[in-house]
């Protein structure tokens, strides 16, 4: 089972797909979970606490906008953690954890950097381009290991 | 500065969405409760909120996509179902999350279309890639239409 | 108990930058609830085309939609709080457009924050409390008359100013610096009783504002404590005779300032804040100092001066102190640095906050440094217009409170 990264981070469809297709899908509901789920300084509504900014120092310099370094802290980890990644490229509707483009801007790029396999592509508008997306995702996945250590 | 005590710790939440022609939320939640051995269920307008031990979960997924496999989507959901932080009631409107569902609900019929396809074709003829998302989508302009448009700008 | 006043919020990042507890807690204090406008992801789209802003953020076209949809009343709210990250310079953009389409639309009243992750509640506080006041109390301040006898205390970062009123007019005033909060504030309302010829047994009705106006409100039995924006538009409309209509209120203090487009009295957009003290009364007292003169004087020094002649720049106070000590000893004459450092405080505010409200004539300079005539004259050149500095404006929160606090007199 490989860890992929979704992006937009949000999407129900990606998620879904990775998942029934035996991956795991790595998307921003962990990173909310495990804030959600750990105790601490009471910061809502998504348990981001001001320090979470600081954290995504390591990510994005000082100058740039706290918002966009409290998203990187939740995405920064979730990025290192992944071994592959699916985007859609007009994911231009995705608010919340999706929802900065500069933000996004700087996942597409820090998942792209990697080296890692990845898939892109846009939502499909007709029956046809349904299909496509589908077999195109199912392939990719396919190609992905599926047990620990397998090539 | 207050402290925070999170609730329900260790368990993990799965949105579960339904776009099926035969099936409506509140029959998915009927033979969901049938099949839950104690992981909570809550039925929405879209289909459950399925909410307990991560292996319970799982195992209830697995048998509730079983029910109608390519009408049935499953997503992670950072909260506990009903977390006063996400209802709607409290934050006067739904929170952003909801409207990028709302985008994917939109192509939910295509995704369809392709899973019925891909269980089609299983052992069956290749289907075709869809082609990479072009960067540079625009096309040059050809030269005749170049001189057509000047043409009637002149005229 | 009143209805919670109902604030729409309209923003970009900070749940993500860990502040959007403190926007609740700022709005729970002033007994208001935060909300978030619902709308549909076609109203989205919908706005976006219609809005004619097509920005990259998926929240900032949900901002926009938001607006929109409060705007053309399919959500009810009784203020706008906007707020976006600071330094996003895509936010910064529908921030401003939707502060300035709001109030064009609606009779809502708007308040802008750009917050970074060190945004707490405090900051918020006052301008929470103008948001709900101007919503809650359209009744109270739609008062244009003094009535009775009546007191207002201004304890502010610099000074204390006391004021009593009596039929509509201003009978006593107090001035101190602002030390021990309290002492100061007895201090300036002794004056003030004194001048008046009154005894703290005749004032039917006292109100107070500024930094300290909780404790010595509770000291004073206040009738009401009310922050300085809505309380300084009150004043400076009334003072300048100017109750009706469109006017925009400046009032550079000592520790921050304040610019406020007013509407028939009532604030509509206001900025409160500047980056550094560099643009506040501040820097205007350590040139005094540096130049050995009082700082009542230096008013008078600088209308002398040419301050084209020194250059400086006090977006930082430090920087705007070294400018000033470096012209000095390259030999320029006190007149000119004073005209540079009263130009460059007017600069500062002009560029970093009255470029976020709409500046509508008449406008009306108050707080002590309107009386510092070369800054006066250094606003009037960069905004060109002529600036109105009403009588008593130095006194403009105590005065403001003290007309306001008529309202509360028994039997009222």
């Amino acid at each position: 089972m490989a860890k992929v990264f979704i992006y937009p981070a949000t999407s129900l469809i990606l998620s879904d797909l990775v998942a029934r297709f035996g991956h795991k899908p790595l998307g921003a509901a962990l990173g909310i979970r495990e804030r959600i789920q750990t105790a601490g300084v009471d910061s809502p509504p998504l348990q981001i606490t001001p320090e979470e900014p600081k954290r995504g120092l390591k990510y994005a310099a000082v100058e740039v906008p706290s918002g966009v370094r409290g998203r990187m802290a939740i995405y920064g980890p979730l990025i290192e953690e992944s071994e592959a990644a699916i985007i859609v490229t007009d994911a231009d509707l995705a608010f919340g954890c999706m929802g900065c483009a500069r933000t996004d801007e700087l996942i597409l790029f820090s998942l792209r950097q990697k080296g890692m396999p990845i898939l892109e592509l846009k939502y499909p508008t007709n029956e046809e381009e349904g299909i496509q997306f589908v077999a195109a995702v199912r392939k990719f996945l396919d190609s992905l290991p599926k047990e620990e250590g397998e090539a | 500065m207050g402290e925070y005590r999170p609730d329900y710790v260790d368990t993990v939440t799965k949105y579960v969405f339904i776009e099926s022609p035969s099936m409506t939320p509140g029959e998915l939640a009927l033979r969901a409760y049938e099949a839950s051995e104690g992981v909570l269920i809550k039925e929405t307008c879209f289909g459950l909120q399925v909410s307990g031990e991560p292996e319970s979960v799982d195992r209830l997924i697995e048998e509730i996509r079983t029910f109608d496999p390519v009408h049935i989507f499953v997503k992670d959901r950072g909260f506990p179902p009903g977390d006063p932080r996400r209802c709607r009631a409290n934050l006067g409107g739904a929170r952003p999350g909801y409207l990028g569902h709302e985008r994917e609900f939109r192509v939910l019929r295509y995704i369809t279309r392709g899973l019925e396809e891909l269980d089609r074709r299983e052992e069956g003829a290749e289907v075709p890639e869809p082609a990479p998302p072009a960067r540079e989508a625009r096309q040059k302009l050809d030269i005749k239409r170049l001189q057509e448009l000047i043409d009637t700008e002149e005229s | 108990m009143n209805r919670k006043v109902r604030i729409a919020q309209l923003s970009c990042g900070p749940e993500y930058s860990g502040v959007q507890k403190e926007i609740y807690d700022a709005a729970e204090s002033v007994g208001a609830e935060v909300f978030f406008p619902d709308i549909a992801l076609a109203d989205v789209e919908r706005a976006v085309d219609a809005f004619g802003l097509d920005v990259r953020s998926a929240d900032l076209k949900l901002m926009i939609a938001r607006a929109m949809a409060l705007v053309e009343g399919r959500v009810d709210a009784d203020g706008v709080f906007i707020s976006t990250c600071f330094r996003c310079a895509e936010a910064a953009i529908v921030r401003n457009e939707l502060r300035r389409y709001i109030p064009e639309h609606s009779r809502l009243p708007v308040v802008s924050y750009s917050f970074t992750e060190r945004t707490t509640a405090g900051t918020l506080l006052t301008r929470m409390e103008a948001l709900t006041t101007i919503a809650r109390r359209r009744a109270l301040l739609a008062r244009e008359e003094q009535t009775g006898i009546t007191m207002g205390v201004d304890s502010g970062s610099s000074t204390t100013k006391a004021v009593v009123m009596k039929e509509n007019e201003i009978v006593g005033t107090g001035w101190l610096p602002t030390t021990e909060v309290l002492k100061s504030a007895d201090g300036a309302v002794a004056q003030a009783l004194e001048m008046a010829g009154l005894t703290m047994d005749d004032i039917q009705a006292i109100g107070t504002t500024g930094y300290g106006r909780f404790l010595i409100g509770k000291h004073l039995g206040a009738d009401l404590i009310q922050e300085e924006l809505t309380v300084n538009s009150k004043g400076a409309v009334y003072l300048a005779g100017h109750q009706r209509g469109a006017s925009t209120v400046i009032d550079i203090g000592g520790m921050d300032n304040k610019a406020i487009s007013v509407i028939d009295g009532i604030p509509g957009t206001f900025t409160m804040g500047g980056i550094c003290a560099g643009a506040s009364g501040r820097f205007l007292e350590m040139t005094a100092k540096r130049l050995g003169v009082d700082i009542t004087e230096l008013g008078p020094l600088a209308m002398k001066g040419m301050g084209k002649n020194v250059p400086m720049n006090s977006y930082c106070i430090v920087f705007g102190t070294q400018s000033l000590v470096n012209a000095l000893a390259a030999g320029s004459s006190p007149e000119d640095v004073a005209a540079a450092a009263c130009h460059s405080v007017a600069e500062q505010v002009f560029e970093q906050q009255l470029q976020e409200i709409d500046i509508k004539e008449p406008v009306i300079m108050v707080g002590g440094t309107s009386l510092i005539e070369g800054l006066v004259y250094a606003m009037g050149q960069l905004l060109q217009t002529e600036i109105v500095v009403p009588r008593h404006s130095q006194y403009i929160g105590a005065v403001g409170s003290a007309l306001l606090a008529s309202g509360f007199i028994k039997g009222e």
